[in-house]
C-alpha cells in the first residue's frame, strides 16, 4: 500500500461514541454527526477545514489558539469551534469577512513572534503553521520583529532522536496535552505566565534530563517545527510512505514508514491503526535505524568450523552446502537428527514455512519457537480450561474495565503503548490491583496509584492465585449464574471444594507469598465485586515452574467471577515479542500442526498430506530444551535456527553454548551475527520487518500486515531463503509471494478460514477466529459459550519450586524488561536507545545492599548454582528485600549465565524468574564474561576475514 | 546415554505427577501423566524412560512410576 506523502487526516478533535445523532446546517449545508461532536470535527467530516493550531483529534479541545473561531447563528461574539459542540438545527457560518479579519489579526500575532526562515526550515512545506498562514492569507506582520519575543531562545539538542527548537513555539500546548492525555508520563509543562510562558520539560530540564520517555507523542502534536525528529532536520521531507506494523513488542502497533527512495526517513503511528491508534513507544517510533546499521550482514556465509574464518558465498551455493550437511548428517544419525527454531520475530508466513520445512522436508516433528520460552505456558493454560491458546479482548476493551489486575506483566515499560492506554483508564477512576515482586511504574505514576500492590515473593504465584479465589469462594462472592450457565458445574464443585481448604486462604498463605493477608482479601474482594474485571499477565506469570498453573489460576479467577465474554474483562496474556501469538498459531510447537491442532490427530495430518504431498510423523518432536539435551547426547547433529538468538536468551548459558559446540551443522538465518551465529557454521542473512512482505498478529489475536518497504538487503526476504532451503532438501515450496503462503494457511487452518490479504487490506487488520461464521474476526472471544463448551476449573495445587534460597543463596534473582531496550537487545542497541540503557544493572535493596558493603554503581558478583557473572549496582527500594532483579539486552551481562534451566512443568517454560543467588562487592568480571569477551573477539576476527 | 539425560525425564516426571496430584486418585493422575508424556514427549524419550524404568529404580515417585507404566501400555498398543 504506497501512498504518496501526505500528512495523516486530522479532524481537530476526537470522535464522539454517541450512538444520538445531530443534524445542523454548516455552510449552508446539512450535517448528521453523532452528538457530543464538535463543530470543527462536523464540518471536517462535511469537507471544510476550519483552521486551527491548538487543536488536533488526538487530544481533546482546548481552545486557546483563538484561530478557529465561527459565527453562529442567534449566538454572540465568534465562539470557538473546537470547544463548541454540536445542536440539533445549528447554523454555522465558517467563513466571512469578520471572521477572516479575526483569524487573521490571530495569526499575525502569532507570526510576529516566529522566526521567518521558512525555506531553510525541516519541517518546511509539512507545517501546520505554514499552513495556515497561508490557509489566512496573511501577507505582513504589521508589529516587526524588533520588540521582546523568543526568537533567540535556546535549542534543546539533548534527545537523540528530536529537538526541540523554543524559537518556534507557539505554546499552543499541543505536546503538553498529548504528554499527558497520549501517553501519560506528565513529562512537559507550560512554565510561567502571559508572554513568559514557555514549554518546560520536567524541572525546566533538558529533555534528556527529565522523564521525558520519548514516545514522539508531543512531536506529533506539535504543529510547527519546534519538536521535530532528527532524521527529518538531516535527511528533509519524506516522498511516499508504506502502512506497516511495528517489529518491536505484542503490541503490534501500525506505522506509516515514511520514506524517501529506499530510506526510511520516519516512522509515524498510524491513526487507524486499531491496537495503538496513533500512539507509539520510543521504540517503534525512532528506533528503526538497526535496519541499515553497519553491522549487517547481508551476503551468505559458511564455513567448515566455528574456528575457521567465515567465507562470503552466494544465496546458491550456502544453501547447497546446507542441504548438502543436513542430508548426511541425517544419513549418519536418522531422520530425527536434525530440527529447527523458528522466531516470532518472523512473520506468519515465515514461521509457517519453517515448520513445514522440517515436517515435511526433515521428515520430523523437531520444530519449536521463541514461545516455548515465554508465553507456552499461555497456550497449555488457556486451552485447558478456556479452550483457545489466546488473550480474549481487544486492547481497546481496557476503557471498559473497573477493576484491572496486572500481575507479572510491566506494561509501561514492556508494553507501553498499552501501557498508556491503560493509564488513560485508571486516570478516569478505573482501580488497579498490580501483584509483582517489584514496585512497578503503576504502583505509583502521576496520577495514578495501585489500589493494592501485592508484593508477591518470586516463586509464589499460584498461592497468590488460589488465595485470591479462596476468599472469593469463603466469602460467597462468585457469579453463580455465570458458572452455573457457562461452566462445567460438576468439575467446579470439584475445584471449589478444594479452593476453599483453609490451606488456601490469606491468611494461611502470608507466610509463603509475603503477601499481607488484608491486602489480598481486600483485592480479591474489589475484584469479585468491583464491576468489570480485567487481567493483564505477562512472563512473571508464565516463566516459572508453575507457569501453566498460574494461567489456569487466572482463568479460574476470571471464570469464578464472570469476567470473561465481554467488552472490559477478560484474561489478556501480554506477549513479549512482536509475533509471539502468530508464532504459536503457525504450528510451530512440536506437537502440534497450525490452529493448536495435536500431530496425532490423523484427520488434522491427512489435510495437510494431502496438501504437502508427504506423510507426516505422528509423533510430537523435540522442544528446545530437548534438543539442546539431545546435542549433548550427540543425537541431534543439526539446527536451522532463523531469527532468534538462543545463545543469548535461553537460560543457562553455559548449557546452551555446550550444546551449540556439539552440533556439527548450526545454520543461522539474522540480520546480524548475535551470539548464536558465533556457533555456527552457516550464516543465511536476514531481512529486517522493512524489507520483507507478511504478517504479525498481536496479543489481541490481531493480524496485521508487514509491508515492503524497502528491497531486502540480502536480495531475499527470510520467507525466500527457507523456501530455498526447503527445495535443496527436496521439500518443493514455489511461492511467489506471502500472501499464497497465507492463502495456504487459510485454507489449511479453520481459525483463519477467512483471512486474506486482499480482506486484510480492505478491513486493515483482523482478530481471527475469522471464518464462515466470523467474516470481520473476533474481538472478544467466549462471548456466548467458551470454545472449549463449558469452562473448565482446572485444578491449581501449588507446588514449591526447587529453586530455593538458602544460606549459600540467600537472595532470589528475577528478571525483566526496560523501555528502551528490546529482549537480546540486538535491534536496539544498535540504535541511540542505548542512551537510556547502555548497560544492564542489578537492582538490590538498601537493606541487602548495606548488609554486603555494597554502594550504588559498584561492580557486584552474581553467583548462582549454574553460574557467575558481573555487573553494576541499582541500590533502590523498587524491588523488596530478598529480591533482585536485572534485565538481560546485553550480551556481556551474561544474566542467563546464572539462570537455570528449571522450568515450567507442563511446557517446559524456563524458570526465568526465580533464581537464588548470592551477590558480593567484586573487582573483575567473571570468567565466563572474560571468555565470552575472548570468544566474541575471535569471531568478530573471522567475520572480519571474510569481509576482506 | 548419559545419567543427566535420563535423571532430566525422571525430575520431569516426578514433576508433572505433582502438579497433577491434586486432579483425582493415584490411578487417575497416573493416567492424566501418561497421557501427558504421550501428548507432548518425542518417542525416543518416552522410549528411554519406559525402558530405564522397567530395568531399576530411577528415582520416580510411586505415582510416576505407575504413569510410566501407563505410558508403556499405551506404546504396547500404538505398535500393536
Amino acid at each position: 500500500m504506497l501512498e504518496f506523502y501526505e500528512p495523516q487526516a486530522d479532524y481537530g478533535t476526537p470522535a464522539s461514541t454517541s450512538a444520538q445523532l445531530v443534524t445542523l446546517s454548516i455552510d449552508g449545508v446539512k450535517v448528521t454527526v453523532p452528538e457530543g461532536t464538535s463543530v470543527m470535527r462536523a464540518a471536517a467530516e462535511s469537507g471544510v477545514k476550519i483552521p486551527r493550531l491548538c487543536a488536533t483529534d488526538q487530544l481533546k479541545s482546548f481552545g486557546s489558539c483563538r484561530v478557529c473561531l465561527v459565527q453562529i447563528e442567534g449566538r454572540r461574539g465568534f465562539p470557538a469551534s473546537c470547544t463548541t459542540t454540536v445542536e440539533a438545527g445549528m447554523e454555522v457560518k465558517t467563513q466571512s469577512d469578520d471572521i477572516a479579519k479575526l483569524r487573521r489579526n490571530v495569526m499575525e500575532l502569532y507570526i510576529s513572534d516566529h522566526p521567518l526562515d521558512c525555506l531553510t526550515c525541516p519541517t518546511n512545506g509539512d507545517c501546520e503553521l505554514q499552513d495556515t498562514a497561508g490557509e489566512l492569507g496573511l501577507r505582513s506582520v504589521r508589529y516587526g520583529f524588533d520588540g521582546d519575543n523568543h526568537l533567540a531562545a535556546e535549542k534543546d539538542e539533548s534527545n537523540p532522536y528530536f529537538t526541540f527548537d523554543a524559537s518556534k513555539c507557539i505554546v499552543c500546548s499541543r505536546c503538553v496535552r498529548a504528554c499527558e492525555e497520549v501517553q501519560g508520563t506528565f513529562a512537559l509543562t507550560i512554565d510561567g505566565r502571559g508572554f513568559e510562558s514557555k514549554v518546560s520539560a520536567g524541572q525546566a530540564e533538558a529533555f534528556m534530563d527529565s522523564e521525558c520517555v520519548s514516545c514522539g507523542a508531543c512531536v506529533n502534536a506539535c504543529p510547527t517545527a519546534t519538536l521535530t525528529e532528527k532524521s527529518i532536520i538531516e535527511s528533509g521531507k519524506p516522498e511516499h510512505s508504506v502502512i506497516t506494523t511495528c517489529a518491536y513488542c505484542g503490541v503490534g502497533c501500525s506505522f506509516k514508514a515514511e520514506m524517501k527512495g529506499n530510506q526510511v526517513v520516519r516512522m509515524t503511528p498510524y491513526k487507524d491503526g486499531k491496537a495503538n491508534e496513533g500512539h507509539a513507544c520510543v521504540k517503534g517510533r525512532f528506533a528503526f535505524g538497526y535496519a541499515t546499521h553497519k553491522d549487517r550482514i547481508t551476503a551468505p556465509m559458511i564455513r567448515d568450523s566455528i574456528d575457521d574464518p567465515w567465507r562470503e558465498v552466494s544465496w546458491d551455493e550456502a544453501v547447497a552446502y546446507t542441504a548438502q550437511r543436513f542430508k548426511a548428517i541425517q544419513a549418519e544419525y536418522g531422520r530425527t537428527s536434525i530440527g529447527a527454531i523458528s522466531s516470532s520475530r518472523c512473520t506468519n508466513e515465515e514461521v509457517y514455512l519453517v515448520q513445514k520445512m522440517v515436517r515435511a522436508g526433515f521428515g520430523n516433528n523437531n520444530v519449536d519457537t521463541c514461545a516455548r520460552v515465554c508465553h507456552s505456558p499461555t497456550g497449555f493454560g488457556l486451552k485447558t480450561t478456556l479452550g483457545e491458546s489466546a488473550g480474549t479482548q481487544t486492547f481497546a476493551s481496557v476503557a471498559e474495565a473497573d477493576v484491572v489486575v496486572v500481575m507479572g506483566a510491566n506494561p509501561t515499560e514492556a508494553h507501553p503503548v498499552f501501557g498508556s492506554r491503560l493509564k488513560r483508564r485508571l486516570r478516569e477512576g478505573a482501580k488497579l490491583i498490580v501483584i509483582d515482586p517489584r514496585k512497578i511504574e503503576l504502583v505509583s505514576a502521576p496520577h495514578i496509584r495501585a489500589d493494592y500492590h501485592l508484593p508477591v515473593r518470586p516463586g509464589t504465584n499460584v498461592v497468590v492465585l488460589n488465595a485470591l479465589a479462596n476468599v472469593i469462594v469463603s466469602e460467597g462472592l462468585e457469579a453463580r449464574d455465570y458458572i452455573i450457565d457457562r461452566c462445567d458445574v460438576a468439575e467446579f464443585e470439584k475445584w471449589k471444594a478444594f479452593i476453599a481448604d483453609p490451606r488456601h486462604s490469606p491468611e494461611n498463605t502470608e507466610q509463603f507469598s509475603g503477601v499481607p493477608a488484608a491486602d489480598l482479601r481486600a483485592a480479591a474482594r474489589l475484584y469479585a465485586t468491583g464491576g468489570n474485571g480485567a487481567i493483564f499477565y505477562g512472563l512473571g506469570v508464565t516463566e516459572h515452574s508453575q507457569g501453566s498453573t498460574a494461567v489456569m489460576g487466572i482463568a479460574n479467577l476470571a471464570m469464578l467471577t464472570g469476567n470473561i465474554g465481554r467488552e472490559g474483562v477478560g484474561v489478556n496474556p501480554m506477549r513479549g515479542q512482536n509475533n509471539v501469538q502468530g508464532s504459536c498459531d503457525m504450528g510451530s510447537f512440536p506437537h502440534e500442526l497450525p490452529g493448536y491442532r495435536h500431530i496425532s490427530d490423523g484427520a488434522t495430518r491427512s489435510l495437510f498430506e494431502g496438501e504437502w504431498g508427504v506423510t507426516l510423523d505422528a509423533e510430537p518432536g523435540l522442544r528446545i530444551p530437548n534438543m539442546f539435551d539431545a546435542a549433548i547426547e550427540g543425537e541431534f547433529k543439526g539446527l536451522y535456527c532463523q531469527g532468534e538468538d538462543i545463545a543469548q536468551s535461553d537460560p543457562n548459558t553455559q548449557h546452551v553454548e555446550a550444546a551449540l559446540r556439539a552440533l556439527d551443522c548450526l545454520v543461522v538465518q539474522d540480520i546480524f551475527l548475535n551470539e548464536t551465529a558465533k556457533f555456527a557454521h552457516v550464516f543465511l542473512p536476514g531481512a529486517s520487518f522493512l524489507e520483507k512482505d507478511g504478517t504479525f498478529t498481536n496479543a489481541e489475536r490481531r493480524i496485521s500486515r508487514v509491508r515492503k518497504a524497502m528491497p531486502p538487503l540480502s536480495g531475499k526476504a527470510d520467507w525466500e531463503g527457507t523456501m530455498a532451503l526447503a527445495n535443496a532438501l527436496g521439500c518443493k515450496m514455489d511461492y511467489s509471494h506471502p500472501s499464497e503462503i497465507m492463502d495456504e494457511i487459510a485454507r489449511l487452518t479453520p481459525t483463519f478460514k477467512g483471512v486474506s490479504y486482499d480482506k486484510l487490506d480492505q478491513q486493515g487488520s483482523i482478530q481471527w477466529p475469522c471464518n464462515d461464521n466470523t467474516p470481520l474476526g473476533t474481538p472478544i472471544m467466549h462471548i456466548d459459550q467458551f470454545v472449549r463448551g463449558k469452562g473448565f476449573f482446572a485444578m491449581t495445587e501449588y507446588v514449591p519450586t526447587e529453586e530455593r534460597a538458602n544460606r549459600k543463596f540467600p537472595l532470589l534473582l528475577t528478571t525483566g524488561r526496560i523501555l528502551s531496550q528490546y529482549n537480546v537487545g540486538a535491534q536496539t542497541r544498535r540504535t541511540e536507545n542505548s542512551s537510556w540503557h547502555a548497560e544492564d544493572l542489578l537492582e538490590i535493596h538498601p537493606h541487602d545492599a548495606e548488609e554486603r558493603g555494597i554502594n550504588h554503581g559498584d561492580w557486584v558478583g552474581i553467583n548462582s548454582r549454574v553460574g557467575d557473572t558481573v555487573l553494576r549496582a541499582n541500590v533502590t527500594e523498587r524491588v523488596k528485600p530478598g529480591v533482585v532483579y536485572t534485565t538481560f539486552h546485553h550480551p556481556v551481562s551474561g544474566a542467563n549465565v546464572i539462570t537455570t534451566d528449571n522450568s515450567d512443568w507442563a511446557t517446559n517454560c524456563p524458570e526465568y524468574k526465580v533464581t537464588a543467588v548470592q551477590i558480593s562487592k567484586v573487582t573483575a568480571p567473571s570468567n565466563w564474561q572474560a571468555r565470552q569477551k575472548s570468544f566474541d573477539q575471535q569471531q568478530q576476527k573471522l567475520l572480519q576475514e571474510a569481509r576482506h | 546415554m548419559s545419567d543427566s539425560k535420563l535423571q532430566r525425564l525422571v525430575k520431569m516426571t516426578n514433576q508433572i505427577a505433582l502438579n497433577m496430584a491434586a486432579n483425582g486418585s493415584d490411578e487417575i493422575v497416573a493416567d492424566q501423566v501418561a497421557q501427558h508424556l504421550e501428548k507432548f514427549w518425542s518417542p525416543p524419550m518416552k522410549t528411554l524412560i519406559i525402558k530405564q524404568s522397567s530395568m531399576a529404580d530411577i528415582g520416580l515417585t510411586p505415582i510416576a512410576k505407575l504413569a510410566i507404566e501407563d505410558l508403556s501400555k499405551m506404546q504396547e498398543k500404538k505398535g500393536g
